[in-house]
């Protein structure tokens, strides 16, 4: 697999040469694949949100280098913009950057400044609120009429009609209710499976991040403390406590039956897994038919 | 007597106001009480009423109908507003919104000097509120430079300072990291325990309401259910059905238990968990 972005010696230091300095990225090596479901998860300040910030751009590094497909795009400012069209970044709380008169307008604001009119524009804009289950009729609405979730949707919206092949999402759930949050996780999955493009979640929920990621990047101090498959970082639980981090309840219970010697599989990471695996069981020991 | 009594309080927003467009009901003829010294846990989907209730336990918000009573005073009676909101304090759930000063204790200060409290017992208060948030050691810190469990620790920790009996908590962990999370959670409790404060928690997360002693699930601006966490959290289906979750722990018994496997009470924890599912399992 080809790596879409990878990182070289990558360091971003705030407040160089005065007492506050601080260092929030630090010499940092990594490579996120092609196609890939990425997930960043690590305590408050250990330097996600500079780390994804770097990565279009937004912020210039102290020192190292961000190569997208093997171009490091800090060399050449005047293509930043280009960068940022490919590499598309969707904010915490998203919805206090709606500003249009209607929704539609909203969403197409990204792909008009890169050029794009008529069919394709209206195909872009119509795409992307199917991607994020923004019903048609909302479209002409005023953005702020729409309900919390709704809003969040359509900011969402706003950046996939970018059509970046790199879609980073900062903490997308945060605030949401249950449902509002499985759906926005449903339709992201949705939207990464049909346009098998890079996706790199940012979030503070264990449980969000095991449902849909294939692999996680553990952020601490600055520092890739880990990189690997889901299952593999969350069978870490004793470190990832050490970090602030925990891992899911359904994780962590399942754990302690296998150590009580219950022949379970490594690694469940979600309710459906833990139920399939409990139900398997059982069936081969006849408790259940 | 009930610390603080809601007698059918119905409640919209300002027509007139162009960022509420909703004009039905948030809050529908609604009946409840807190009672003194008690952990209350409010859950409901977005949009459900419950940041809405809150506002109205001190008097941020006036009943549109009906009345509240905290400590047997009427909240639309605005001379009482002052004595209100001292007796209830208020923590919302971004931390950088609530904190004024840019040194923790003078942050800490400011809640009690504007009630007028002399200044040695403002000093005393700083102290004992920053140590029952334990906190004491940063006292001379710059707020903007804590984590976010810290920042929240200190915004509450301003509340306290005020001396108030009852704190109400607006979805008070949804921006913290899960470190942060279990600090403010554990500060809550001890103040419900310890300090014999009454507190009242609005929260999405599931294994919050579980530390309390009473849930109250809202739903379209009327108490969908009471009770228990062991009461309501066993009705799972219920729960899912008006967009609420259960703790991953209880969704694994109870979807285990409908298929026929001998779970008799679903447990709400991962030790209560463990447990269950091992007696089946071994």
């Amino acid at each position: 697999m080809s790596a879409v972005i990878s990182t070289q010696n990558l360091t971003m230091t705030y407040g160089t040469n005065t007492p506050f300095e601080k260092s929030a990225v630090n010499n940092l090596n990594i490579e996120i694949n092609e196609g890939e479901f990425l997930g960043i998860i690590g305590h408050t300040g250990s330097g996600k949100s500079t780390l994804v910030q770097m990565l279009n751009g937004l912020i210039t590094p102290t020192s190292g280098k961000v190569l997208l497909r093997g171009k490091d795009i800090n060399e050449n400012k005047k293509e930043l913009r280009k960068v940022r069209f490919q590499v598309g970044m969707v904010f915490q709380y998203p919805e206090y950057q709606l500003f249009e008169e209607t929704v539609y307008k909203d969403i197409s604001f990204g792909p008009i400044n890169m050029g794009i009119t008529g069919d394709e524009l209206n195909k872009r804009v119509m795409d992307s609120a199917r991607f994020t289950g923004l019903k048609k009729s909302l479209l002409q609405k005023s953005p702020f009429e729409l309900s919390g979730g709704e809003k969040r949707r359509a900011a969402i919206a706003g950046v996939i009609a970018m059509d970046p092949d790199v879609l980073i999402l900062d903490e997308p759930t945060a605030g949401l209710d249950p449902q509002g949050r499985d759906m926005l996780l449903n339709q992201i999955s949705l939207y990464h499976k049909e346009r098998k493009n890079t996706v790199i979640l940012v979030s503070h929920s264990m449980e969000d991040i095991a449902r849909v990621a294939d692999r996680i990047l553990v952020m601490c101090r600055g520092n890739a403390e880990i990189l690997d498959s889901a299952r593999n970082v969350f069978a870490q639980g004793e470190k990832l406590e050490k970090m602030g981090l925990r891992v899911p309840q359904i994780t962590k219970i399942t754990q302690k039956l296998k150590e009580k010697g219950i022949d379970l599989p490594d690694g469940i990471l979600t309710v459906d897994g833990a139920f399939d695996s409990i139900v398997s069981l059982l069936k081969k020991e006849g408790k259940l038919r | 007597m009930s610390f603080i009594s809601v007698e059918n309080v119905s409640f919209h927003y300002d027509n007139n106001d162009p960022e509420r467009l909703i004009t039905e009901n948030v809050i529908e003829n609604l009946n409840m009480k807190v009672e003194k010294g008690e952990f209350l846990c409010v859950l409901g989907h977005n949009g459900s009423g419950k940041s809405t209730l809150a506002k109205m336990f001190n008097a941020m918000l006036i009943p549109t109908e009906g009345k509240v009573y905290v400590d047997g005073m009427d909240t639309s009676d605005e001379s009482l507003c002052f004595k209100i909101r001292s007796n209830v304090g208020l923590v919302l759930q971004n931390p950088d919104n609530q904190l004024v000063a840019s040194v923790v204790e003078e942050d800490i200060a400011f809640g009690p000097e504007n009630l007028g409290v002399p200044p040695q017992e403002i000093r005393k208060r700083v102290d004992s509120a920053l140590k029952a948030v334990d906190m004491y050691d940063y006292r001379k810190n710059a707020p903007y430079k804590l984590s976010g469990g810290q920042k929240q620790r200190i915004a509450i920790a301003g509340i306290l300072a005020m001396e108030p009996r009852c704190i109400v908590l607006d979805e008070p962990t949804a921006m913290l990291d899960p470190r942060g999370r279990q600090e403010v959670m554990e500060t809550i409790t001890r103040l419900n325990k310890e300090h014999n404060i009454t507190v009242v928690l609005i929260t999405h997360y599931m294994d919050e309401a579980v530390l309390a002693d009473r849930v109250i699930v809202m739903d379209r601006g009327k108490i969908l259910t009471q009770g228990t966490p062991n009461e309501v959290f066993s009705q799972v289906d219920l729960l899912k059905e008006h967009s609420l979750d259960v703790p991953q722990a209880t969704e694994i018994c109870h979807r285990l238990k409908n298929i026929g496997v001998n779970i008799f009470e679903l447990p709400l924890d991962e030790e209560g968990c463990v447990k269950a599912l091992w007696e089946v399992l071994k």
